[in-house]
C-alpha cells in the first residue's frame, strides 16, 4: 500500500530510512530545478541536491508537523543553494567562468530542443535563449525571488518565510527584478503582442 | 504629476499580482486611466511576464542522472547510519532476530502452535524466559544506564527513581546549571568580530536571537585552541533553561559538550536547524541532576571531551551532525 506523505514523514522521524526514497522521488525534480536555477551549474546543483536531502533525513525531527513539508523543503534547498553560491564566490572562483558555463548549458539545452523538435520556429528558439539568459543574468537575490514567484508559483508570504525576510522585501526585489528584465528584454517586449 | 507616477510605479508589480489592498488597487486603476506613461509601463510589465511564462526554459536533468543521484544518496545515508561498532552490532542483531522470527512463524504448523505455547508442558522454558526478561529490565537500572525522562510517572521511571535513591542516598543531589562548551572554527580574517557574529538565545526560534555576547545573562570565556579556532564556554546564570545557540554559517561548530557548573555526565551533539541563509541553530542538551557518582563520571567524560575536541578539528562538519561520531572516535 502506498504511504501518504504525512505517513512517510512520520516513519522517517521514527528512523525508517525507506521512507526517504518516495519523498526523494516526489521532490527530486523540484529540488534540482531550484538548485540549478540558483547555482547555474550542474555540478553544484548536484551537491545542493545531496545536501538538501541529507539535511531532510537528519533534521526531519525538527520539522513542525503543522507546517507544509514542501515549504520546509523549499527553505532547505534554497538556503543550501544560496550558501553554495556564496561559498563559491568566497573561494573566488571565476564568476565569468561560471557565467560562461551557464550560458553554455543554456545554449546546449536550447540547441538540443531545436534538434529534438525541428518544427520549433527559429524566432521562438531565439526568444527562449534570450529570456532564459536574461533571468540568469539577474543578481542572486533578484533571481531567487523571480524563480520562486514566477516559476515555482509561491506567494510573497511563502517566499518571505523561505528567505527569512519581510514580505515588503520580497515585493521590492520582485519589482526591481521585473524592471531589470523588462529592460533586458526590451526589443522583445516592444515587438510582442498580448 | 511625476511624483505621483513614481509612487504608482512602485505599486505596478503588486497591481499585476493582485496583491494590493482594495484602496491601493482603486488608486492605481484611477491613475492608469489618466496617465499614458504608467499605462504603457504596465503593458510592458505584463508583456515581460508573458515572455517569462512562455519562453523561459526550466532546467531539467535526464532520468539517468536522477537514477544515479538516488543511488549515491542512498549510499551516503547508509554511510552516515550508526557508525559505532555496538550500534552496527545491535542493528544487525535486530535484523537477524526479525528474520529468525519470520522463519519460525512460517515453519510452525498452526495446529501444533497451541501445544508449543502450553505453559503446563513447557514450564521450565517459561521460567527461563521470565528470568531473562527480568534481568534485562533490572540490569540497566542497577547499572545506571536508563535515564528516566518521565520522572516516575511510569513503571520504569519509578523503578529508576527508587534505584537512584538507594545508590545515591549518601549524597544529596546537585542542581546543574545548563552550560555548553563549543569549539568554533572562525575565519582568521573575521576573528576580531567574534562577539558580533555569535549570538545566543534562550529558546530556539526563527527570530534573530536577541541576546548577544554583551548580555549579562550569558557568560562567555574564550580559549584559543589553535589558529582560527576558539574554544568558547557559554554559561547561563541562575537558570535551568535549555541553552540554544545560533551561529553564523561561517562559524563551523566543531564539537560541543555540556559543561554544567556543578557536574553532570552527559555529552553529545544535537541536530542543526537552518534559521536563515546565514544562520543555523543548535539545541543543546539540558543539564540533569546528579549525585557524587555523577560528578565523578562527569569529570571523567569532560577530560575525554577535551581530548577529542581537538582531534575533531579536521572532521567534516557534516559528520559532526551524527551523534554516533562521538562513540566511534577513539580518545
Amino acid at each position: 500500500m502506498e504511504r501518504t506523505e504525512a505517513l512517510l514523514i512520520a516513519d522517517l522521524c521514527e528512523g525508517d530510512e525507506t521512507a526517504l526514497a518516495p519523498l526523494v522521488e516526489k521532490y527530486k525534480r523540484m529540488v534540482y530545478r531550484l538548485a540549478m536555477q540558483i547555482t547555474k551549474n550542474h555540478t553544484d546543483a548536484d551537491d545542493v541536491m545531496q545536501e538538501t536531502f541529507i539535511k531532510v533525513y537528519r533534521s526531519i525531527r525538527t520539522f513542525r508537523k503543522d507546517a507544509a513539508f514542501e515549504t520546509w523543503l523549499y527553505r532547505i534547498a534554497v538556503n543550501e543553494a544560496l550558501n553554495f553560491v556564496k561559498r563559491r564566490e568566497r573561494r573566488r572562483e571565476s564568476a565569468l567562468e561560471a557565467a560562461a558555463e551557464s550560458e553554455y548549458e543554456v545554449a546546449t539545452r536550447h540547441q538540443a530542443q531545436i534538434a529534438s523538435d525541428p518544427h520549433v520556429h527559429a524566432e521562438k528558439a531565439e526568444l527562449r535563449h534570450y529570456v532564459t539568459k536574461a533571468v540568469n543574468s539577474l543578481s542572486l537575490k533578484h533571481r531567487t525571488v523571480v524563480i520562486l514567484h514566477e516559476f515555482e508559483g509561491l506567494t510573497h508570504a511563502e517566499i518571505a518565510s523561505i528567505l527569512n525576510c519581510s514580505e515588503g522585501t520580497v515585493r521590492s526585489r520582485l519589482h526591481y527584478a521585473r524592471k531589470k528584465l523588462r529592460t533586458l528584454l526590451k526589443p522583445y517586449v516592444d515587438a510582442s503582442h498580448i | 504629476m511625476r511624483s505621483k507616477c513614481d509612487k504608482i510605479e512602485r505599486l505596478l508589480s503588486d497591481y499585476i499580482d493582485g496583491t494590493l489592498s482594495e484602496r491601493q488597487t482603486a488608486d492605481v486603476a484611477l491613475h492608469l486611466r489618466s496617465c499614458r506613461s504608467c499605462k504603457q509601463e504596465i503593458v510592458n510589465l505584463k508583456k515581460t511576464n508573458h515572455l517569462l511564462e512562455n519562453f523561459y526554459v526550466e532546467p531539467e536533468a535526464s532520468d539517468a542522472y536522477y537514477a544515479r543521484f538516488t543511488t549515491q544518496l542512498q549510499q551516503r545515508i547508509e554511510q552516515s547510519a550508526p557508525t559505532a561498532f555496538h550500534q552496527r552490532f545491535h542493528a544487525a542483531l535486530t535484523r537477524l532476530g526479525w528474520h529468525l522470527l519470520t522463519q519460525v512463524h512460517r515453519r510452525i504448523d498452526r495446529s501444533r502452535l497451541i501445544g508449543f505455547l502450553s505453559i503446563r508442558r513447557h514450564a521450565f522454558s517459561y521460567y527461563v524466559f521470565a528470568l531473562t526478561m527480568t534481568m534485562l529490565v533490572a540490569a540497566p537500572l542497577l547499572l545506571h544506564q536508563i535515564s528516566p525522562h518521565d520522572n516516575g510517572e511510569h513503571l520504569i521511571g519509578r523503578l529508576y527513581t527508587a534505584a537512584k535513591t538507594r545508590i545515591f542516598s549518601a549524597n544529596s543531589p546537585v542542581s546543574v546549571q545548563p552550560t555548553a562548551t563549543l569549539a568554533i572554527k572562525q575565519d582568521n580574517t573575521v576573528a576580531q568580530s567574534m562577539g558580533i557574529r555569535r549570538n545566543v538565545s534562550s529558546e530556539r526560534t526563527t527570530e534573530t536571537p536577541a541576546v548577544d555576547s554583551g548580555s549579562d545573562v550569558w557568560e562567555f570565556t574564550n580559549e584559543p585552541i589553535t589558529d582560527g579556532y576558539i574554544f568558547t564556554t557559554l554559561r547561563k546564570n541562575n537558570s535551568e533553561a535549555v541553552p540554544s545557540v545560533a551561529l553564523d554559517i561561517d562559524s563551523e561548530l566543531l564539537a560541543y559538550a555540556e559543561l554544567p557548573a556543578h557536574g553532570a555526565f552527559r555529552t553529545g551533539l544535537t541536530s542543526r536547524d537552518v534559521l536563515t541563509e546565514n544562520r543555523y541553530a543548535l539545541l543543546l542538551l539540558k543539564g540533569i541532576e546528579a549525585g557524587q557518582h555523577g560528578l565523578q563520571e562527569y569529570e571523567r567524560k569532560w577530560n575525554e571531551f577535551k581530548g577529542f575536541s581537538e582531534k575533531l578539528l579536521d572532521v567534516p562538519l557534516e559528520t559532526l551532525s551524527v551523534p554516533e561520531v562521538y562513540d566511534s572516535k577513539e580518545l
